[in-house]
């Protein structure tokens, strides 16, 4: 008998997410449907309006990662008019997507998927002279490790129970089956968390020096950035470094040996394969710095072959829509998208029309493929492609945790290479900001490219394509007399969070989940795990639905907050 | 720094006085002429009905004061900066001369024994000894006259009293017929006086230095004792040689002379513009402050003359006189109203409609009504003037430098059980300002009977009608508080250990701080902000994502102050959030469903995101059910007890909204087709405009002022371009013309390269974002209008100046 289980609102990407699962008598997970339930068009509004104001409209997509938008879209028009903007400003805009990259992991490891792992009752029976100790195992210099600090950790998680607090950390998982950490490793963990909330507060800080504010930040024009008096105020470089150091000291002594420590306790999971995907991974590199060096690389792999990486063609992109609610079901290049509305509703129960369209995301495919993007396919990339940057911190990673490359490939596996990859952005952002400060040094303050609007071609088209903190974004334009004639933004959740295409190949998130087990399908916190190793950044309500679609339960996800 | 004053009168001890509280360091001198310390010349009349108590009209004189008496002086040498008297010099660094004036007389009468002025404490001493049986001859219609005259009746030496007035007035020459006669009446009922109008002197004889007949126009007056109070002139011979001069020391209206070191006050100067000279305290005592101010480096202070108002009490009549700053006697279109009754009469004087002066005798009208009146040059109508008598409840205004009315006196001194003038200091000043109604104080206070036990009944009263008030203020506030919060579970002992448990009690204070600024409270009410949060803890808040992109959320809860964050996640119960919920236990309901059925009309429903109402409202559907988003807002909306739209998306459908609108979004208000929804648009809404409205909210129970858009007029009631930092380059005209110019490096302003700063109602320039680290404007950027709505996204996002349409 199979059982169907709806698990809706998750999203907080774009939209609201809805997932549906079918699980076998094995309470294994047979079938899996992802579906976007909100169409806002803002590609439609984009339409017909001055190439150069897209920025401000399109940022509006998301308001999470929010500057990557903006950047792209900026950038999209930049390269129909092949315009380049100076040095200067491309520096400015790394350091603020760079510094949004390594904010977004340490927000989504400690606050909105750790809780996934560690059990905070469990951290109040924690010995800390015990747990002081254990820390060293990890870290040589455990982040604010002493038995002091971590006694004060201990007393304000008690503190909290005692004024009745509990509430946000409270979900009917403690104690469930799959917690897997020690008193003290739960204390651990707690104490980084504490710590992590002040850390993420100090980068979005960070942001706002070059950007102005976050979210929806203000910075950008076609041609450059404006923040150029924030760039020549040399207190505000320093405020901008000092924060990252910082932030590094964190990422060294705390983030990185949670991260081994997660790996050690959920072994079993890894060489299970537990929320591994086809393994289509698509990266389209970029982050220049110092001469010729960049920080990501480009490349395509397919199913797992680590031996043939083929070099990304933007071209080979489509969009399709046979299960999507839009008119076109062919499958398209960006370019030439189509996002007009063809709503086939949902059932009459509410549920969705599994066998048709179900989703207001469309089927992203390169090369008529479905593509994992994010955090764990720039890694493998970076590593296959014996990448003088990624490699190094990788086989480091590998080596103190025991880890193969196939075994990032898996839940637990995305969560390491975004711990590897944070650790690098935020090296990165030093190299970056010495680069900065070597061109001012000699004199180049320019943060503008001069053209003149009027004399620019009426027609063109061009592509901002970014790797952002969740996978490959894309924002492609087409302008027609002097005006934006067609819009379309291609997000990493569009390709993990991808329908069914019309060969019913499925998406990133519906691949993952097929064959876990639920140890308990009226708490299915497996299925969040991997849900949340994806990074979908929500915290959600979960409503699980028997086959006859009556309520078996309801229950509340603890980690609950970004912040 | 050594500051001379020139002269013994009330000015000279004034400045004397506050210049030494103002700037404790200063030297200052007093130079008088006089062989008495300085006393108040007002109460002259006193003074010649009991001449040994000079003490009781002494002025008092701040002890580091230092006095020289006894000096005339007689020259100035301001390239030295000293001045001369017959016997000394005194250096000085700055000079104040409060000469005051020298009397009129009609001729000389220095080596005569029995004629006098009325001005100095020797002129009271020899009318007090001369007058016995001898035929007072009084020169004069104007109050000094009249106060002298007052005071002479109430003598029996005096065999007989003339008032020799040379017109057909006294007092003013505006004066009615009908008070005329009033005065005359009241002062002729002593048979020994007699108001001889239309008259003068023509000649005298004088023996041995004594006058022995005064011959007038009219009769023979013999063995007379002649008063001359016809009149003043400045005080200033000394120094006409070295300072411009016209009929006093000639001065701008910061007081200072054609000697910049040296300053004039008081009846001894004359305002250059204007040619105006002071005659009534009020206005001496602010030509002092003037002084003093600019001479202690406020250059901005300078001198206008006001309303000014006298009182005057003589004999049984009581006289009462304001006078606009504007008003001329001689103005042909003054009109009077004239409205008397027995021996009470009201004049006024009007031109175009505007009060000028008012002349009351026996009035209970309320002086400072009227003064308000003239200030405010308001069009007034005959007839009101009539019908409304603009009584005072209190009684005749006595202070009029303090505004005290009568009845209030009586209070304060039945009260406090006061039987003499310096145990009122404590309880009001009045009085003791210009001191002319000093004596009229004195006398009601001891025509006032105190009893000490009533008055202590009467304090301990008043003291527990107060504690009551605020109890029963306090009292209706918990019962509020109850009624509106049944559910309470934290207690605020658990509160303040819930806040040790995250170390955050230093950041909280310092948030508080914060927001109760931000709101511009006074800081007073930090405690009742800091109280709120406890309390806002337990008020559901349920907050509702629609068509939206998160950025409100994330917002909120990510950035402002330290630690912020933090303490709103832990101390605002936000119950039900889709993304951030952090409900617990309830297995069997969602946290939604059992809000709404718990905490019906208790919660407040926060909105994020346009409602979508195009195809059904399919465009978004939330649950396992497919709710539309629209049916969930409805559904939800009809049980709360507020509704806040948060960011320009629910405003007015913000960017989603935009041209064509593909998905027929509109705002929370016109969704829900009701006008009371509170909105916050911004893109996104700043976090501390959110917290400060809901804190607002718990402190008032009601929401903050709105606008006409139903903004909080606290946060919306600014134009960004205002409060610019770089508003100074706008008015001095330095913009940024082309990005990344030198302009922009020097944080120029932004209006030609598009900001829209000018047309954006926010207060985004004096919170900014991220803990205050930067916004647009600081960015280089400048401002789209975020929070105007969907017309920032259809007309301000860009990088433009806006192109105003033709039918703009």
């Amino acid at each position: 008998m199979t059982k169907k289980i709806i698990i809706d609102p998750i999203t907080r990407i774009e939209g609201h997410l809805r997932l549906e699962v079918e699980v076998d008598e094995n309470n294994i997970i047979t079938e899996a449907w992802a579906s976007g339930q909100l169409f806002r068009g803002i590609e439609t509004i984009l339409k017909g309006r001055d190439p150069r104001d897209s920025g401000l409209i399109a940022q509006r997509i998301c308001g999470v990662c929010t500057n990557v938008h903006y950047r792209a879209s900026i950038s999209a028009v930049e390269a129909a008019y092949g315009i380049e903007i100076p040095d200067n400003a491309e520096i400015i805009r790394n350091l603020v997507t760079l510094s949004l990259f390594v904010q977004d992991h340490i927000v989504h490891y400690y606050h909105l998927h750790s809780l996934d792992f560690v059990d905070i009752t469990s951290a109040l029976n924690a010995d800390c002279a015990k747990a002081s100790h254990d820390a060293e195992s990890w870290s040589q210099h455990p982040y604010r490790n002493s038995q002091g600090h971590l006694e004060s950790v201990k007393e304000k998680l008690e503190g909290f129970v005692k004024a009745g607090r509990l509430g946000l950390f409270t979900n009917g998982y403690w104690g469930h089956s799959t917690y897997r950490f020690s008193p003290e490793e739960n204390l651990i963990h707690m104490n980084h968390y504490l710590e992590a909330l002040r850390i993420q507060r100090e980068l979005s800080k960070a942001v706002a020096i070059f950007a102005g504010k976050t979210p929806h930040p203000q910075n950008l024009v076609v041609g450059g950035v404006t923040s150029v008096a924030d760039m020549l105020n040399p207190q505000r470089l320093n405020d901008f470094l000092f924060i990252i150091k910082e932030v590094r000291d964190f990422i060294e002594r705390a983030y990185i040996p949670d991260m081994v420590m997660l790996i050690n306790a959920y072994r079993d999971s890894i060489k299970a394969g537990e929320g591994r995907t086809v393994g289509n991974f698509m990266c389209c590199g970029g982050y220049r710095f110092g001469k010729n060096r960049q920080l990501f690389e480009n490349g395509v792999i397919r199913g797992h072959n680590f031996e043939h990486v083929e070099p990304f063609d933007p071209t080979k992109i489509t969009e399709e829509a046979s299960r999507s609610w839009y008119e076109n079901d062919t499958p398209l290049s960006p370019y030439e998208g189509d996002t007009t509305p063809f709503y086939t509703d949902l059932n009459d129960d509410g549920s969705l029309k599994t066998e048709g369209k179900y989703t207001w995301v469309k089927a992203p495919r390169y090369d008529g493929d479905v593509m994992e993007v994010g955090p764990l396919a720039r890694m493998i990339m970076g590593y296959v492609k014996h990448s003088a940057i990624i490699r190094p911190y990788m086989e480091r990673f590998m080596k103190r945790s025991d880890m193969e490359l196939l075994d990032f490939s898996t839940g637990l596996g995305r969560n390491a290479a975004r711990a590897v990859e944070a650790q690098i952005c935020c090296d990165y952002l030093f190299d970056t900001m010495s680069d900065l400060i070597e061109n001012i040094k000699y004199y180049d303050e320019t943060t503008w490219t001069k053209y003149v609007f009027e004399e620019l071609p009426s027609e063109a088209r061009g592509a901002g394509i970014f790797e952002v903190p969740r996978g490959v974004l894309g924002h492609f334009v087409r302008i027609e007399e002097s005006k934006i004639a067609n819009y379309q933004a291609v997000v990493p959740t569009t390709w993990n969070a991808s329908p069914k295409g019309i060969n019913q190949d499925r998406g990133a998130y519906e691949e993952a989940l097929i064959g876990l087990q639920l140890s308990d399908p009226s708490a299915p916190l497996e299925v969040l795990r991997i849900v949340h190793s994806f990074d979908p950044c929500l915290a959600c309500a979960v409503h699980v639905i028997d086959a006859t679609k009556k309520e078996l339960s309801h229950y509340k996800i603890m980690n609950t907050y970004s912040l | 720094m050594r500051i001379v004053i020139v002269g013994g009168g009330i000015a000279a001890v004034y400045i004397a006085n506050t210049l030494i509280q103002k700037s404790p360091q200063l030297e200052v001198l007093i130079v008088s002429d006089e062989k008495h310390p300085p006393y108040d010349r007002i109460h002259l009349c006193k003074l010649v009905e009991d001449c040994t108590c000079t003490d009781s009209i002494e002025l008092e004189l701040h002890p580091k004061v230092k006095l020289e008496l006894n000096q005339k002086i007689v020259s100035i040498a301001p390239e030295e900066k000293r001045i001369f008297s017959q016997h000394a010099a005194f250096h000085y660094d700055k000079l104040i001369i409060a000469t005051g004036s020298i009397p009129k007389t009609l001729f000389d009468i220095s080596e005569l024994s029995n004629a006098a002025t009325f001005r100095s404490q020797r002129d009271c001493e020899r009318i007090a000894q001369g007058i016995n049986d001898k035929n007072v001859v009084i020169v004069g219609a104007g109050p000094i006259a009249l106060e002298l005259l007052d005071t002479l009746m109430r003598s029996s030496s005096p065999k007989s009293i003339t008032l020799l007035v040379r017109k057909n007035y006294l007092y003013s020459e505006v004066i009615s017929r009908e008070a005329l006669e009033l005065i005359r009446g009241i002062f002729e009922v002593d048979k020994r006086v007699q108001i001889q109008f239309n008259d003068e002197i023509i000649d005298k004889e004088i023996v041995d230095g004594r006058i022995t007949k005064v011959i007038t126009k009219q009769r023979e007056i013999k063995n007379p004792f002649l008063i001359f109070g016809v009149g003043i002139d400045p005080n200033i011979d000394f120094a006409r040689h070295t300072l411009e001069c016209a009929k006093g020391i000639l001065v701008d209206d910061r007081m200072q002379t054609s000697d910049p070191d040296i300053y004039c006050v008081g009846e001894a100067a004359e305002v250059r513009h204007g040619g105006f000279i002071a005659g009534r305290v009020k206005e001496c005592t602010l030509q002092a402050d003037i002084a003093i101010a600019n001479l202690l480096g406020d250059q901005d202070r300078v001198f206008r003359k006001e309303v000014a108002i006298d009182g005057l009490k003589v004999g049984s009549f009581l006289f009462a006189d304001v006078s606009a700053t504007d008003f001329n006697p001689k103005d042909s279109d003054n009109e009077t109203i004239l409205i008397a009754h027995k021996d009470r009469i009201d004049q006024y004087i009007v031109k175009n409609d505007r009060l000028k002066r008012f002349i009351g005798i026996n009035t209970n009208i309320d002086l400072l009504a009227i003064k308000q009146l003239m200030e405010h040059d308001s069009v007034i109508d005959a007839a009101y003037l009539y019908s409304n008598r603009l009584m005072s409840e209190s009684g005749r205004l006595v202070c009029s430098c303090e505004g005290v009315h009568e009845q209030e006196l009586i209070d304060i001194i039945k009260e406090n059980a006061i039987t003499s003038f310096g145990e009122l200091k404590e309880h009001t000043k009045a009085g003791r300002v210009c001191g002319r109604c000093k004596q009229d104080i004195c006398t009601i206070i001891s025509s006032t009977p105190v009893d000490p036990t009533e008055a202590a009944r009467l304090r301990a009263e008043k003291v527990a009608m107060a504690q009551a008030a605020e109890l029963e203020k306090v009292r209706a506030r918990i019962e509020k508080y109850n009624r509106l919060h049944p559910k309470n579970q934290l207690s605020s002992e658990n509160f303040h250990e819930a806040l040790e448990s995250y170390e955050m009690s230093r950041e909280f204070n310092r948030w508080v701080s914060m927001i109760t600024a931000s709101m511009h409270l006074h800081p007073q009410f930090e405690e009742v902000v800091g109280e709120s949060v406890v309390q806002l803890n337990k008020i559901p808040i349920i907050w509702l994502e629609l068509s939206d992109c998160t950025g409100n959320s994330e917002a909120f809860i990510k950035t402002s102050h330290p630690k912020v964050d933090d303490l709103i996640l832990k101390y605002i119960s936000l119950d039900y959030h889709e993304l951030l919920m952090a409900a617990s236990g309830d297995q069997s309901e969602s946290a939604l469903e059992s809000i709404l059925h718990n905490d019906s009309e208790k919660f407040l429903l926060i909105v994020e995101g346009a409602v979508p109402l195009g195809m059904d409202g399919k465009f978004l559907r939330i649950g396992p059910k497919g709710e539309t988003g629209v049916e969930l807002l409805r559904r939800v909306s009809k049980k709360a007890a507020a509704i806040i739209a948060v960011g320009s998306c629910a405003y007015d459908g913000g960017v989603v909204a935009a041209e064509p609108n593909p998905t027929g979004a509109v705002g929370v208000s016109e969704a829900l087709g009701r006008e009371d929804i509170i909105n916050l648009p911004g893109c996104p809404t700043n976090p501390i405009n959110i917290v400060g409205t809901l804190l607002h909210y718990i402190m008032f129970d009601e929401f903050p002022k709105l606008d006409a858009h139903n903004r909080p007029e606290w946060a919306y009631g600014f134009r960004v371009h205002d409060n610019c930092e770089r508003r100074g380059h706008y008015d001095a005209e330095e913009f940024v013309r082309e990005w990344g110019d030198e302009g922009a490096k020097k944080g120029w302003c932004l209006f030609e390269m598009g900001c829209k700063g000018p047309y954006a109602d926010l207060n985004c320039s004096l919170v900014k974002f991220n803990e205050g680290t930067s916004w647009p404007v600081q960015a280089g950027h400048g401002c789209f209008g975020c929070g105007q709505g969907k017309i920032a996204f259809d007309r301000y996002a860009n990088n433009r100046k806006l192109e105003e349409k033709a039918n703009d």
